[in-house]
């Protein structure tokens, strides 16, 4: 068996982490640029090859037709739910999807778990690097308020990029077992989570047993379609607005130049989080500048209205586990937006204590999932988590109301059993539908399942047949049916109703395995480009040291040459031709490497390549 | 609230013999009197050794019990920390009460106030449609609902005391017609408590 992690498949940054056996604690695994946060942006390469990350992110720029991020937002979702986003986000919907949305990229098209599988096939290839083992297993992390459909895609695409999901963890819940493994914390916390596209409550309660710690979940809310990234939508409007106020220059019609504006926008956001104003200087492709300067009072009474939608949540959270804002002892933030100066304030005006926010906002929850795979992976039982389901959970009943069978907030696992028979004589079916939400009427709840019972023919009101609806510890739903004069199991064919079929999972897990084939060498090329920058950069910084001086004029003329090699070699996309310029830069530069190391005070670096010393 | 096709759980023979109830499930008698602090320690204890997440790398089999057990305890510690649910579980078990059954019919002795509120109600949609002046008919639908709210409160106390009258003839091993009359108390408590409930909401709803 490989190893597990533990991963945060984030609207706007994916992360994947895990447990260090012998300390016990979880750490975040870095890629080959050396940072943990891999942005989740994938974009097809003209020649078929599959780009993730930082790469992609880039070519958001050039590339945006064949480019994506914040697929999240279209996680288990169909056409008809996202015409909002539409206006705002520059996906490329095929027109003729329904239930299970398809994006261009290129000209080919992918679901929203097939994408998110390539964020995560990358992402446990960088765990692979790391280990130097493979890795097979995971723990993924989704938001609180995610409904049955968005699990079970998250779910999909994990199988998609071949990991098997042991469990899907709330993104809050993963966060406090982060933060209790930290701070050592006892008594009841609330976990602010807002993210670049959802917002999560959790109220939890953590107990210290005989056995262990149990952090049981109390209740949560959360709006899965509130984050960084309304932000950046509502500063995009007012600055496209001035612009073809001022210019007459439309940016919303060129995709291209709408990434570049969001880019922008991005930083500006970010300088606002410490500075009291953020200066924007955009260039149009007419050549004409656009400046302005961002107040901190302007920027916040944008984030205004998305704040105070997060308190409705924050009110019923703390409303359904029956407790007031003072009876909370630890507040949490988390989620990159929670850097921002208002959200911390209001947090902190509203629960009158001063929210945690130690642990990085952007790691927190990839190091939460790496506790409980390390959990569920060497059964270290000292730490038990006890989740709850967001939604209620409903079945449509005559004239179109709902009964809600089982309650939101229910620890899961939770059941719930129904009682089916006949109306008439020799009915051979009996339709069942699903849902799940708040609302009284099955309009207004969202559609999980339908399907139909299989009766044998008899009188009506003989058949008696049990329906168990179950739903797991990982928030999904699942549905069994029992004859009870015979006892016999029924199967039950559950056609979801925003969802792909295990079918086509199989076929795209096919086609997953060929792209990580070329996935593969394009990852070679990245890794050996990171490296050869690497070896330049000592290169140049050797070359300027006072001990350089000693090198012969040959021998300089040899490093200048593999110097100009190595740099025609990063330009092409041949990984093999760049290892072996970088190789014949090492031999150049070994008589520099030694001369530093000679002028250095230790000698312990003795026998290390350049890049190194 | 029923389906045509949903038959209720009591006319049903009785449930799958591997399936405990509620109060076997946390081994307690009967009773509507429950501690709270035993019961979330015997909650936790349970948990503990039963979550799913104990079993990951266990068999199948294995996993499906541990899968049905958990939900079993954590659907039995729904029910029974909730004094309202708890009531109505054990009249379902005692086959006293339908599932589900809420009965919408006014009780006879508040038919009068229900009439009056129901006609306020009615006003203040109207008013709210014309665009008219709301603020006397909303203090009056405030005052109606204060009222309700308090009734609210006297019927909680009611079905305390039978819920304590229940614990007593569990302990005394009361015969069965006794049992039943306080069974028929209890549900007409809770279908009086599920109206008036009702009631508070609608106007709530109304008012905000």
């Amino acid at each position: 068996m490989g190893r597990i992690v533990g991963i945060d498949l984030g609207t706007t940054n994916s992360l994947v982490a895990y447990t260090d056996p012998q300390t016990g604690a979880p750490q975040c695994i870095p890629g080959p640029s050396g940072s943990t946060l891999c942005p989740s942006v994938v974009s097809l390469d003209p020649d078929g090859s599959i780009i993730v990350g930082e790469p992609a992110r880039r070519r958001l720029l050039t590339q945006s037709e064949r480019s994506i991020y914040s697929v999240k937002r279209l996680m288990g979702r169909g056409v008809a739910d996202i015409q909002n986003e539409l206006k705002l986000f520059p996906f490329r919907i095929d027109s003729t999807s329904q239930n299970v949305i398809r994006i261009k990229l290129g000209d080919k098209l992918f679901t929203p778990p097939e994408i998110s599988a390539f964020i995560l096939r990358e992402l446990k290839n960088w765990a692979e690097a790391f280990f130097g083992e493979t890795v097979d297993r995971a723990v993924i992390t989704v938001p609180a308020y995610f409904n049955d459909a968005q699990r079970q895609a998250t779910k999909d695409a994990g199988k998609i990029a071949s990991l098997e999901v042991l469990r899907l963890v709330n993104e809050p819940t993963a966060a406090a077992l982060a933060y209790g493994l930290h701070e050592k914390q006892r008594g009841r916390v609330a976990v602010y989570d807002l993210g670049g596209g959802t917002f999560d409550i959790s109220v939890l309660k953590l107990i210290s047993t005989g056995e262990g710690d149990i952090y049981q979940v109390l209740s949560t809310n959360g709006d899965t379609h509130l984050g960084g990234d309304d932000i950046d939508n509502l500063m995009q409007s007012l600055i496209r607005e001035k612009i073809l106020h001022e210019h007459r220059v439309d940016v919303s019609a060129q995709p291209d130049l709408v990434q570049e504006l969001r880019k922008a926008l991005i930083a500006s956001k970010h300088q606002l989080s410490e500075g009291d104003a953020a200066r924007l200087r955009f260039e149009l492709p007419n050549g004409a500048v656009f400046a302005y300067e961002f107040s901190r009072t302007e920027f916040e009474s944008l984030l205004r209205p998305i704040v105070d939608r997060t308190m409705g949540p924050v009110k019923q959270a703390l409303a359904d586990a029956h407790l007031a804002p003072s009876e909370i002892d630890e507040v949490v933030l988390v989620g990159g937006t929670t850097r921002t100066p208002l959200i911390r304030s209001t947090v902190q005006e509203y629960f009158g204590r001063k929210p945690h926010t130690e642990l990085n906002p952007d790691e927190v929850v990839a190091l939460g999932a790496a506790v409980q795979a390390n959990i569920l992976d060497r059964g270290v039982k000292n730490m038990l988590l006890l989740d709850v389901t967001p939604l209620s959970l409903g079945i449509e009943t005559y004239g179109g109301a709902v009964a809600k069978v089982i309650p939101r907030n229910s620890t899961i696992p939770a059941s719930a059993q129904e009682m089916y028979t006949t109306g008439v004589d020799n009915q051979t079916g009996i339709d069942i539908h699903v849902l799940q939400g708040e609302r009284e009427l099955a309009k207004d709840c969202r559609s999980l399942a339908r399907f139909t019972l299989k009766v044998p023919p008899a009188p009506a009101g003989l058949p008696r047949i049990e329906v168990r609806f179950l739903i797991d510890a990982n928030g999904i739903l699942q549905v069994a049916a029992k004859d009870l004069r015979n006892g016999q199991q029924h199967s039950v064919e559950v056609q979801p109703s925003y969802g792909i079929s295990d079918t086509e999972i199989e076929r795209m897990l096919e086609e997953s395995i060929e792209y990580a084939e070329q996935d593969f060498s394009e990852r070679q090329v990245i890794e050996a480009r990171t490296e050869s920058e690497a070896i330049l950069v000592a290169t140049q910084k050797a070359s300027a040291l006072p001990e350089s001086t000693s090198l012969s004029t040959e021998e300089r003329a040899a490093i200048d040459q593999s110097v100009a090699a190595l740099k025609e070699a990063v330009a092409g996309n041949d990984y093999k031709l760049i290892r072996k310029r970088i190789d014949g830069l090492n031999q150049a530069t070994t008589h520099l490497a030694e001369l530093v190391m000679n002028g250095a005070v230790s000698t312990a670096l003795e026998g290390r390549k350049l890049a190194e010393v | 609230m029923e389906s045509t096709n949903k038959e209720n759980r009591m006319t049903a023979p009785s449930k799958a013999p591997d399936r405990l109830d509620h109060f076997a499930r946390f081994a307690l008698p009967r009773k509507l009197w429950i501690e709270m602090a035993p019961l979330e320690q015997k909650f936790l204890q349970l948990s503990w050794k039963l979550h799913p997440d104990n079993f990951v790398n266990a068999t199948e089999q294995e996993r499906e019990l541990s899968l049905q057990r958990s939900s079993e305890v954590n659907d039995a510690y729904r029910v029974l920390r909730d004094p309202v649910a708890r009531v109505e579980y054990l009249l379902e078990l005692e086959g006293a009460r339908k599932e589900g059954e809420h009965k919408q019919q006014a009780p006879p002795e508040l038919l009068e106030e229900v009439f009056e509120l129901n006609e306020s109600l009615d006003e203040l949609r109207e008013a709210k449609a014309a665009g008219g002046d709301l603020s006397t008919l909303k203090a009056r639908l405030e005052a109606a609902q204060k009222n309700f709210q308090e009734k609210l409160g006297e019927v909680d106390e009611h079905l305390q005391v039978a819920a304590q009258q229940w614990d007593a003839a569990v302990e005394a091993k009361a015969g069965d017609n006794d049992r039943k009359a306080i069974m028929v108390r209890l549900n007409e408590l809770l279908n009086r408590r599920s109206y008036i409930r009702n009631l508070v909401n609608n106007v709530a709803k109304e008012l905000t």
